[in-house]
């Protein structure tokens, strides 16, 4: 009867043994999990809803575009003249940002450079830059350029200053180069901007996949009221199954007489008592 | 040091195993045990055919399939048709209020069939059994409950003389 | 050496000009705000309105006019009506030359203004659209009828007037049909009812004695397509609104439900159950002839036409879950496009031919969504408890549904109301109705 018993314990506590010996937790360490990523998972579409990502698809277009157009741009020197007026603002701005980049303690060459880059290839492009393009944050220029051609201006930063103004010279024949003196400073376009982001009421209507640009010409007076407004390509108003741009262009011809008058600078008249404003709904509509 | 992680662990594993058993009892108590695989097993809102013949069948969600239950009460149904030859049924498909209308409509449709094959196959002529689906537009309970769903997933068996 | 050669070269050319340039300036940014519009009471004289009022029992003919106007624009989301207190200038003198600085000061940008007549028993309103800002006249418009049109006349001019100034064609001279139900959940007693856009008119085209379930318009809003259970018998039927006859569609041995017409109203397209499967067919109104659309032992149901007839969309569980497909009309190329999480039913074509709207369970959740006729690009405009079954307004823009809400675990305090949401997701309200309403669709424009 003890025998039976106390065999039977015996074997009880083995298994018991045996199930702790074999347990993991004793064998193995216990593991370094790395700490948890949360991933969220987004839904992937064609048109995404963050609002800046069409700004980035803009910025990859615009940087494929220019490696075609350079070409042309050299060609026809008629268009060429036309590319002065529009260029003319970004040189001076980068010209700008170079001069404080160099100022300051550390300058980052890569940085300097590829804003210079940057610009060079915008110059030669017909179309007007987005010029918030330019306001986005560095980090994200930055992540757009091909890391190619970071290498190879990091060894030319200085020199590239000189080189950049030579080529765009070679394309645009004449230029006015002193900064401050021509185009509107960061902090003046800033505020026009703002005023008139203010006034302009985008009719919601407007089909969010079409060509959503109007471009109009302003004559100004020195106190920043209006004398003249010209639409460009004054013939689409009419075309058919272009209505909504009939109606994008007088939203934006009410959104200069409400803002009148205009946020201009306090000097300079001459250097933009003619003003060209691009109203573009496109990003606050796709987005 | 290994003599105390010994201990450690044989005593995790006792209380592991303790705590296993009681879990055990404890899941059992909390399913409700009126709905099991999605399927309502209960008798509220049961109505009977005849003695011990219950008026109607259950479905999982999105499901036509039948169940060994609703089996089990389609093939008294079709004993009680066959001794009583003269009476015709409707059979009415009905589902919860989680889905869209016109599918709703297709699925009671879908699980009140399943019904009448069962039936005929134990001997119903298919002269005697008629079909409508309500889709989710007679639901025996309004509430928006597991419970209340389950059992407005129904094919109802309706005299209809 | 050769830098410095180069800098000098470039200060040579640059220096000598002193031509500026044209600066300019992107505006990229505006702000979504409803545009505020002034709508001025229609002026009228002395004589028209005492006949008026004898006749429609209406004091101020002018200041309804202008009211449902102002109602339409509000609730569009793209306006914001003024209010009229603020204004300056009386009507019949606003209409004849507005005096901008008046309307400018309370920050209009666009005015209203018009005047109503009763000529020979016929009323005549003439309206102008004026763009504040430029100070001059941009629409100006005069419409004949019968006095008691009176309504659609201000539907019709929020029409024009919404067209003018967003570029897209107006939804409000349109009805909705819908299904109005009363009674406790497990007994609902459902009635076809029809009702102009803004709430108004509501007519009750069946008694409630049998259950109506999803009434649709043909194309010129005289006929409707919907569901009865006349007779315990569901089938499909048609009903001419003028008349209030009643036809069933074909002779099926079966219950048909889930039905439209086709875009040029000839044909009706639904499902026809038998044997527990579903499938699509459509008939010819006129020769009456059947065609069997899909043949798939899985449900087919909920078929909608693209607005060219060329394509359908529809709903199928032949994946093992509901999902949305898209096939040609003649049944061929049938191809699935929602691939989400969760359950799809429910699609219709937009009249614009480029999206479709759904609705998607996921989790416990109702959506109702849109997506490009693909399956691409698929965006989730609202989240409920409990809704579904979108139709679009006629310009494509705007989606109505309905939600079911209970204010308890036990069903208590049932209800079901008609709601519409914009294309962008904004602007999500109630659409009034007399009683609880489910099943909603949208006529096209009655001013065809």
């Amino acid at each position: 009867m003890h025998r039976s018993l106390v065999i039977s314990f015996g074997f009880h506590i083995v298994i018991v043994i045996l199930t702790v010996l074999s347990l993991p937790f004793i064998a193995k360490k216990p593991i370094d999990l790395p700490p948890l990523i949360s991933i969220e998972l987004i839904q992937i579409t064609d048109k995404t809803n963050i609002p800046f990502a069409p700004k980035a698809k803009k910025i990859i277009e615009k940087i494929k575009k220019e490696k075609d157009t350079l070409v042309s741009e050299q060609a026809p020197p008629k268009k060429v003249k036309k590319e002065n007026p529009k260029a003319v603002p970004s040189p001076d701005q980068k010209m700008k940002k170079i001069d404080e980049a160099k100022s300051e303690a550390i300058p980052l060459p890569e940085k300097k450079a590829k804003k210079v880059k940057m610009t060079e290839e915008k110059k030669q492009n017909p179309t007007k830059e987005d010029t918030k393009v330019k306001q986005v944050s560095e980090f994200e220029k930055e992540e757009i350029i091909d890391p190619n051609k970071i290498a190879a201006l990091i060894d030319k930063s200085k020199k590239e200053i000189a080189e950049t103004t030579k080529t765009t010279n070679r394309v645009t024949q004449s230029q006015d180069k002193n900064m401050n003196i021509s185009g509107l400073t960061l902090s003046e376009e800033d505020a026009l901007k703002a005023q008139i982001f203010g006034c302009w009421s985008i009719p919601l209507g407007l089909p969010y996949n079409e060509n959503l640009l109007v471009k109009i010409k302003l004559k100004l007076q020195p106190d920043g009221s209006v004398i003249k407004t010209e639409i460009l390509d004054h013939a689409r108003m009419n075309k058919p199954g272009q209505g909504f741009y009939k109606v994008l262009a007088e939203s934006a011809l009410r959104a200069i007489q409400l803002c009148q008058p205009l946020r201009v600078p306090t000097t300079g008249y001459e250097r933009w008592k003619d003003l060209q404003l691009n109203f573009d709904a496109r990003e606050m509509l796709e987005g | 040091m290994i003599l105390s992680k010994f201990y450690r662990n044989t005593f995790l594993v006792l209380l592991l195993s303790l705590v296993l058993s009681a879990c055990a009892t404890q899941k059992a108590v909390k399913i409700d045990s009126k709905i099991q695989g999605d399927v309502y097993t209960g008798t509220d809102s049961v109505k009977y055919l005849a003695d011990g013949v219950k008026d109607r069948i259950f479905f999982a969600t999105n499901e036509s399939v039948l169940t060994t239950a609703s089996r089990d009460t389609l093939r008294k149904q079709a004993a009680w048709l066959r001794k009583n030859s003269d009476i015709t049924v409707v059979l009415e498909g009905h589902c919860d209020e989680r889905g869209t209308r016109e599918y709703n409509l297709a699925l009671g449709e879908r699980r009140a069939n399943a019904a009448k094959d069962y039936l005929m196959t134990y001997g119903v002529a298919s002269d005697r059994i008629s079909v409508i689906s309500y889709g989710k537009e007679r639901p025996v309970d309004s509430g928006s409950s597991p419970l209340a769903w389950s059992k407005n997933r129904r094919s109802v068996t309706v005299r209809a003389n | 050496m050769k830098k410095i050669k180069y800098l000098i070269f470039i200060l040579f050319i640059t220096i000598p000009t002193k031509s500026f340039s044209l600066i300019e300036v992107d505006i990229t940014r505006g702000n979504l705000n409803p545009l505020p519009i002034a709508v001025s009471p229609l002026s009228y004289n002395q004589e028209s309105r005492s006949a008026l009022e004898k006749e429609l029992k209406i004091e101020d003919l002018g200041s309804e006019i202008s009211k449902v106007i102002e109602n339409n624009l509000k609730k569009s989301g793209l306006f914001n009506p003024l209010n009229k207190d603020a204004f300056l200038q009386k009507p019949d003198i606003a209409h004849l030359k507005p005096r901008f600085e008046d309307w400018a000061l309370i920050k209009a940008q666009a005015l209203l203004t018009g005047k109503v007549d009763l000529q020979d028993e016929k009323l005549r309103v003439e309206f102008r659209l004026w763009d504040v800002l430029a100070g001059k006249e941009m629409l100006a418009l005069a419409f004949t009828t019968v006095p008691k049109n009176w309504r659609r006349v201000g539907h019709i001019i929020t029409d024009k007037v919404y067209e003018r100034l967003t570029g897209e064609k107006g939804y409000f001279d349109t009805r909705i049909i819908y299904v109005a139900e009363e009674g406790p959940k497990t007994k609902r007693i459902k009635k076809l009812a029809i009702m102009d856009q803004d709430g108004f008119n509501t007519k009750y085209l069946t008694l409630g004695k049998e259950l109506v379930l999803t009434p649709r318009f043909n194309p010129t809003n005289q006929i409707v397509t919907y569901l009865s259970y006349f007779r315990n018998l569901p089938r499909v039927y048609i009903l001419d609104i003028e008349t209030g006859i009643q036809e069933v569609v074909g002779d099926f041995p079966g219950m048909t439900f889930a039905p439209r017409f086709s875009p040029d109203g000839k044909k009706i397209i639904m499902s026809f159950a038998k044997d527990g499967n579903s499938d699509i067919y459509t008939m010819d109104l006129e020769n009456r002839i059947v065609e069997r659309i899909t043949n798939h032992p899985s449900i087919d149901t909920s078929p909608s036409y693209s607005p060219d007839g060329k394509y359908i969309t529809f709903n199928s569980d032949r994946s093992g879950y509901q999902q949305i497909y898209v096939m040609r009309s003649d049944g061929s190329k049938t191809k699935r496009i929602s691939f989400g999480n969760g359950l799809y039913g429910t699609p219709v074509w937009s009249p614009r031919g480029d999206l479709i709207a759904f609705t998607r369970l996921h989790r416990g959740k109702f959506y109702i969504g849109v997506m490009r006729t693909d399956g691409k690009g698929e965006r989730l405009l609202t989240e409920n408890y409990y809704q579904e079954a979108p139709s679009w307004s006629p310009n494509g823009r705007v989606i109505i549904f309905y939600r079911e809400t209970k204010s308890g675990d036990q069903g208590e305090g049932f209800s079901a109301t008609l709601w519409s949401i914009d294309l962008t997701g904004y602007n999500e309200r109630l659409v009034e109705t007399e009683t609880d309403a489910s099943d909603p669709s949208w006529s096209s424009l009655l001013s065809n």
